[in-house]
């Protein structure tokens, strides 16, 4: 296998990547197009803290600092964090559940490619123009009145990505629904897959009103209609309703997957079963379900009025109680076990007091009166990164080093893994935790400079010190991963020797279709059990015989590609038009847009409908080919 | 996509599935023909020119109860194996009753919460 594998010429490797449908190497495509996104959005996060270093600086203008915070929170939510969560549950979940690959593959691939040139559009806005300034949230007052073709690019930007979010959300329902191994029931599911099922029906039910709203959006900006344009009639608090209908369960589909890779984390390292699963689980569902409940807490200071305020401020709360479940659960499953402290392991043990602190400010948040005065400054943005650095970065990082050897056969270096945490875990506290000092002293949130001699000169410096630590920590993790990729040290199955779930049982590297034979699940960490009882050998559920598999296709690109092309033409639509807003009207009219939009839609619909009436029926594993690997693996394990 | 994998029903077996079809087909019917008495009522109503209050408050209950009936009786959620598509739906359903109320209430309206 890994002779062949090198022989392969460079192009035969893109191609493979180009078309494939393999769920494995989706979230390697995931990994890289995540990762990359995650750089440039950290790259924006530092000309933010450089410029807020000291007092009245001119690094960046206040124009360009606009642009900056708000690619920042837009590249590192949609295209960044999401992608990654979304790279460990493609490589991760299939694996656990004992599938051959996800419900839909095809889809799985155009799930990407449409995420990848929706984040290429966004970025691309730097090189066209200027990047959207209104805020990650882009509140229409702001959108609306914004020059030039910067909110054009966010709008159409995560239409396209939210189109592949959506798909993947789909996807991820209908396998983990209908593809689980035979005696796998839904009480023996391992968390990362029950947390990645509720994040799923999160996205199924959160993004609709996302589309919809970037639709109004794109209709007014580049289509003339009035939805948020107030002198016309329009009003422009739908959005924010809108925009936070999506955005407060999508922070929990942020957080959602983190919870289950750490509870994978938690027992592999402690090496214990999972303390309290069954209220994992039902924790795990009341806090989907409570996401929906809660979206006007972003908005207090709006005027919606006490009573609304009141009920929202309660609700919010109440998702207090499932998150306390799961941190007390994480706490007990540690206690008393046989403690390994690998780096995930780290991150995990970190992940749960910084988490906690960002919970705990997300209380004081939710009473509305304190609201009032924490709103819009420093004491949010410590918040919400408590939150996420706290709870998704650092999951992403964890499961980087967990998942790497399931996806790559090679183990990162534990050495330089934990150089990594520790500065990222020192970095982060020391930027995040001065910031709710300066908001309580009054510092807002979006402002591109302060003046000397308001007591803020000192915590700034601080925390842009930490930044650079945060810099200097995910250096290091390049560097790891680099010399990774060329050490090449090949590892074997369960290389944590810890691995209690399906996807451990597996022989790295993962067959290209997973499972030769179905195993049957005989309880809760599948694999352990079998260690226990059955020296570790799964128990098949059927025969070795022939399965059917999908093909490769380079359809899902083309599609996208439609779609990114489309994107353009809708953009320059409106330029110079004297019926679009003025943000565009005096704007150089483009006669070829209409024309772009149009080939744009052509590609993406022509091959739809080739999809559709060609019909590609996939091929067959041989009982042959299965028997000779079979083999192979057998005689490997002689050989040691 | 295994191979198909077909015995031939046993005669009781095939009595049994005429059985469930006839039965369907007569919930079918019932359903169908209630919906079109409903639709008719509505129209009536209008053409009767009642008090408008009246014919809004029946007609959304007409309405509720023909979505009940498409999606119960024409899209099979009544069927076994359709747990997870009901469940799915009237959470979703759910969801969005809240919203639009929300929307109706402190967007439309306008007024806040409370001081009605």
């Amino acid at each position: 296998m890994a002779a062949t594998a090198q022989k392969r010429s460079a192009w035969s490797v893109i191609w493979d990547y180009l078309t494939t449908v393999d769920h494995k190497k989706i979230a390697i495509l995931y990994l890289m197009g995540g990762g990359f996104f995650f750089l440039l959005g950290g790259l924006e996060a530092m000309l933010i803290r450089i410029q807020l270093a000291v007092p009245n600086n001119d690094f960046l203008s206040a124009g360009m600092f606009n642009q900056v915070i708000t690619m920042h929170g837009t590249t590192m939510i949609f295209l960044a964090a999401m992608p990654l969560l979304i790279a460990f549950m493609n490589a991760v979940v299939p694996l656990q559940i004992g599938a051959r690959d996800v419900a839909f593959p095809f889809l799985n691939a155009l799930g990407f490619w449409v995420f990848f040139f929706g984040g290429v559009f966004l970025n691309l806005s730097w090189f066209l123009g200027g990047a959207p300034d209104a805020g990650w949230t882009s509140y229409a007052s702001l959108a609306i009145d914004s020059p030039g073709h910067g909110v054009d690019f966010y709008a159409l930007g995560l239409q396209i990505t939210g189109a592949g979010t959506l798909m993947t959300g789909i996807n991820f329902v209908t396998t983990i629904i209908t593809m689980r191994a035979p005696g796998m029931t839904f009480m023996r599911m391992p968390l990362m897959t029950w947390t990645t099922l509720v994040a799923a029906v999160l996205i199924v039910f959160a993004f609709p009103p996302l589309t919809i709203a970037l639709f109004l959006l794109i209709f007014d900006r580049m289509f003339g209609s009035n939805f948020f344009i107030v002198e016309a009639g329009g009003n422009t608090i739908i959005w924010e309703h809108f925009f936070w209908i999506f955005g407060h369960p999508e922070v929990y589909i942020l957080i959602l997957p983190a919870f289950g890779i750490f509870s994978e984390i938690f027992s592999i390292f402690a090496r214990k079963r999972l303390f309290g699963y069954s209220s994992m689980v039902f924790a795990t569902v009341l806090i989907g379900f409570f996401g929906f409940m809660v979206w006007a807490h972003h908005m207090f200071t709006t005027g919606l009025g006490a009573t609304a305020n009141a009920i929202f401020g309660v609700a919010t709360m109440a998702i207090a109680i499932p998150t306390g479940i799961k941190i007390f659960n994480w706490i007990l499953t540690i206690w008393g076990g046989s403690i390994k402290f690998t780096t995930p392991m780290l991150y995990a043990l970190a992940f749960i007091p910084s988490f906690t602190m960002g919970g705990v400010t997300g209380i004081m948040l939710a009473t509305v009166p304190a609201d009032y005065q924490f709103h819009d400054t420093y004491f949010v943005v410590a918040h919400f990164h408590y939150v996420i650095v706290g709870g998704t970065v650092f999951a992403i990082l964890a499961g980087l080093h967990l998942y790497w050897p399931l996806m790559f056969n090679t183990m990162l270096n534990e050495r330089l893994g934990k150089w990594t945490f520790w500065l990222f875990f020192t970095g982060f506290h020391l930027t995040f935790l001065i910031q709710h000092w300066l908001g309580l002293w009054g510092m807002p949130r979006r402002v591109f400079t302060y003046l000397d001699g308001q007591g803020y000169n000192l915590a700034n410096m601080v925390s842009t010190i930490g930044a650079v630590l945060m810099a200097v920590a995910t250096l290091i993790l390049a560097y790891n991963i680099v010399m990774t990729i060329v050490r090449n040290e090949r590892v074997g199955k369960d290389p944590w020797g810890d691995g209690r779930t399906l996807e451990w049982s597996l022989p790295l590297p993962v067959p290209y279709y997973n499972f030769a034979q179905i195993p049957l699940i005989r309880g809760l960490d599948a694999y352990q059990i079998e260690k226990e009882e059955n020296n570790g050998e799964m128990i098949p559920s059927e025969p070795l015989d022939d399965f059917h598999m999908p093909n490769n296709s380079f359809i899902p690109f083309v599609m996208s590609f439609g779609l990114f092309v489309t994107g353009f033409g809708a953009l320059y639509f409106a330029s110079g038009k004297d019926w679009a807003i003025n943000a565009v009207s005096n704007m150089p009219v483009h006669d070829w847009a209409l024309y772009v939009l149009i080939a744009g839609l052509a590609i993406t619909f022509i091959s739809m409908g080739v999809r559709s009436w060609k019909d590609d029926l996939g091929y067959y594993v041989k009982k042959e080919e299965l028997e000779r690997d079979l083999a192979a693996l057998e005689e490997e394990r002689g050989a040691n | 996509m295994a191979e198909l994998n077909q015995k031939p029903l046993t005669d009781v077996q095939l009595k049994q599935r005429k059985l469930e079809r006839k039965i369907e087909m007569r919930h079918h019917v019932t359903s169908f023909s209630l919906m079109i008495f409903l639709t008719f009522a509505a129209f009536a109503m209008v053409a009767l020119e009642l008090d408008p209050l009246i014919i809004t408050a029946a007609v959304i209950v007409m309405a509720l109860v023909q979505v009940i009936l498409q999606f119960y009786y024409f899209m099979h959620m009544k069927d076994k194996g359709h747990g997870f598509i009901r469940l799915f739906m009237l959470v979703g359903m759910y969801f969005a009753i809240a919203f639009v109320l929300c929307y109706v209430l402190i967007v439309w309206i306008g007024l806040p919460i409370g001081s009605v």
